[in-house]
């Protein structure tokens, strides 16, 4: 039983992490219509940055917190304004293939810049550890899962309440019909991205906290889980992203513990096949039906 | 006719490359340098950037403090050679570690030092077989290193010797009769390790109460592997795994696995330098030949040297570099070669390599005709930020 407790609860802080990551990916998706592959490693940069200005020049946590969303926000914004907005008329496929250059590019630049080598993430959070009956659960977790939460409480109703979140719902539903009606698609695109891309800070933040060693290659891997744990629970739905992340993580480290640490993604790509059979628009995803 | 003479032009450039490639291919002749000696060309691969950077670092370096020591002390030469060494940067890739045998050979190089990664050496061992090379990898582990090749030896131990070591040493000690095994399950080096391992674990009766596996795609997050570690009762857990990875575990594993050894093999060479807190380590045990702290005159001199020098503290890549420049020229000595008598180079130094013995700083050495050297493993102990000899006895 405290095995079965304690691969949910590892379950849990691996699966918010994905979720955090999995809102922007969502974000944009669902208001661009775009995949943006670099967002991984929009996560690596904001981890790097947390690293230079906490360990390097020695700020305070709080500091170094803001100058990680602040320049992963105006990263966000200058790869949509320098590589997406050319393409905006462009296929579907030549954004995708410009996402991935995108990416490739961040990853070395960064090794460029920080080498190769792991850099650790200073301790910036001293949060408590729970202790419940036997099961310890890291103050990080919590913190991670509760920040998930608010993230996307916030998300949705800014959204659905604010002016800007209807203009990105009518650029989503229609772009030459929102523009007819007096929205600026370029400026709800690049809040949008500010938006999605301050999401990847915050995931990094997290993400630096609870693994400690960033390299240029960190954002890849959790960069793809996130993407799927997006498509899992329907891609451009805010709570399907959070509930597909959580999800994702807790079957991956409950196959890691129950069956094997070596199959575990087997398992979890599986799964979401299985979900995509079934249900193609995936969890908590709106039925679309294709215009032809 | 414009069609047929742009044929005509390229097949004459392909010919002319073709020229080009084919008259620099490896130079026979022995370059000498402006004081009369002739030039003894040593190369060496491996990554110098990279994730494993720190490893081909250490061997470039340890072999340069040995080149520059030498040539130091035989002004006039020693045998009348002038030794000249150059690493070459092969990332840890074995695609690139064969560009970079090439790129060596056309420089005109004599000896080689096989590459720094197991997988690289493999791939270098394969190349020079042909060119008739002696291959002496400082650090190339695997078997397959330099099991194809009779014209290959290395300086440290294989990993199954390690892994065999490795048991022997926790069995003769008495540390521990429960072992947990934590190892990559797609790599070269954790596998072999692994393996003979376990085969020497039931030879001597030590049970392994647990295994866990990672691969390189889930190698961020161990908290499944260390609970289930935790709970297994085991009193050691063994670690043939590399020093990025071993940072990842012991840092996640804090305060986990209180009253458990860890006890990895020459993987964990340089976890220092990639461990947040130094502390972390404190207690990690080290199967290694090579200990800085050792008293014995030798190795105290070449931490001197390579302290004022790269001004940090060798690790045992760093003494495997330095072993192989001193192994080369003790069986140049054993062969009868020097300047003036450099007939059949490859074959007579190749046949004096499994004749000689060499005492370095990883200890003193013989070499069997498969390629594998013969010597006694110490272990050192991770305390306060040092590597310190262990004294398994207390």
């Amino acid at each position: 039983m405290i095995q079965f407790v304690q691969a949910l609860i590892s379950g849990l802080t691996l699966g918010s992490i994905y979720a955090l990551i999995a809102l922007g990916y969502t974000m944009v998706y669902g208001i661009a219509k775009m995949l943006n592959f670099a967002h991984g490693d929009i996560i690596m940069i904001g981890a790097y940055s947390v690293i230079v200005t906490a360990a390097t020049v020695g700020m305070p946590p709080v500091f170094a917190v803001l100058i990680s969303i602040l320049v992963c926000a105006v990263l966000g914004v200058t790869i949509e304004f320098l590589a997406y907005r050319p393409l905006r008329q462009s296929p579907p496929l030549t954004v995708l293939i410009t996402a991935i250059g995108v990416s490739y590019l961040l990853q070395n630049v960064a090794l460029l810049i920080f080498g190769s080598e792991q850099m650790s993430t200073p301790m910036m959070f001293d949060i408590p550890d729970l202790t419940i009956g036997g099961i310890t659960v890291d103050g990080i977790t919590l913190l991670t899962l509760g920040v998930t939460a608010v993230i996307m409480i916030a998300l949705t109703l800014f959204i659905n309440k604010t002016k800007v979140g209807k203009a990105m719902r009518a650029v989503s539903e229609d772009k030459e019909a929102a523009e007819l009606m007096g929205i600026s698609v370029n400026k709800t695109i690049t809040i949008t991205f500010a938006i999605g891309s301050a999401l990847a800070a915050v995931a990094s933040i997290f993400f630096g906290a609870t693994y400690v060693y960033i390299k240029p290659t960190t954002g890849s891997m959790p960069g793809i889980k996130a993407f799927t744990a997006a498509v899992f629970g329907g891609i451009g739905s805010i709570p399907g992203a959070m509930l597909g992340g959580i999800l994702l993580g807790v079957i991956e480290k409950l196959s890691m513990t129950y069956i094997s640490t070596l199959w575990s993604d087997a398992i979890v790509f599986g799964v979401l096949v299985l979900v995509l059979v079934v249900k193609p628009s995936g969890l908590l995803g709106k039925a679309q039906r294709e215009k032809v | 006719m414009k069609k047929i003479v742009s044929l005509l032009l390229s097949a004459a450039m392909l010919l002319g490359c073709m020229v080009l490639l084919g008259s620099c291919g490896a130079k026979e002749e022995w370059p000498v340098d402006e004081n009369g000696l002739t030039e003894l060309f040593i190369g060496g691969i491996g990554p110098l950037t990279g994730d494993y950077a720190n490893y081909g670092v250490s061997v470039r370096n340890g072999a340069q403090i040995a080149v520059d020591e030498i040539n130091a002390a035989n002004p006039e030469g020693i045998l009348g050679f002038k030794l000249v060494y150059e690493a070459q940067d092969s990332k840890g890739d074995p695609d690139s570690a064969t560009s970079a045998y090439g790129k060596l050979m056309d420089e005109g190089m004599k000896v080689s030092l096989g590459a720094t990664l197991s997988g690289e050496t493999a791939a270098v061992t394969a190349a020079a077989k042909e060119d008739g090379l002696l291959v002496l990898t400082p650090s190339g582990s695997a078997v397959s290193a330099i099991a194809d090749s009779d014209k290959a030896f290395r300086i440290c131990f294989s990993d199954p010797a390690q892994g065999k070591a490795s048991a022997d040493y926790i069995a003769e000690y008495g540390l521990a009769t429960k072992v947990a095994v934590f190892y990559g399950s797609d790599n070269d080096y954790c596998v072999g390790l692994y393996n003979t391992f376990k085969d020497e674990c039931a030879v001597k009766g030590i049970e392994i109460v647990m295994v866990q596996a990672f691969t390189t795609s889930t190698n961020t997050d161990f908290s499944t592997q260390i609970d289930a570690i935790a709970a297994s009762g085991a009193e050691l857990v063994f670690l043939p795994i590399y020093a990025a990875e071993a940072s990842s575990f012991l840092t996640q594993s804090k305060g986990k696995l209180d009253g458990m050894k860890l006890f990895g093999c020459d993987g964990l060479d340089g976890l220092l330098t990639k461990i947040d807190d130094p502390a972390t380590a404190n207690g990690v045990l080290m199967l290694t030949p090579f200990a800085a702290d050792a008293s014995d005159a030798k190795t105290q001199n070449f931490v001197k040297l390579y302290k004022e020098k790269y001004n940090t503290t060798p690790d045992q890549f760093a003494a495997d570099g330095y072993d192989a420049i001193y192994t080369i020229v003790e069986a140049m000595k054993q062969a009868g070669l020097n300047s003036k008598d450099v007939e059949d180079f490859n074959a007579r130094i190749i046949a004096a390599m499994t004749k000689i013995t060499v005492n370095g700083v990883t200890g003193s050495m013989t070499w069997t005709p498969d390629g594998e050297p013969t010597k006694v493993p110490m272990a050192m102990e991770y305390k306060d930020g040092a590597a310190v000899l262990f004294d398994p006895t207390k």
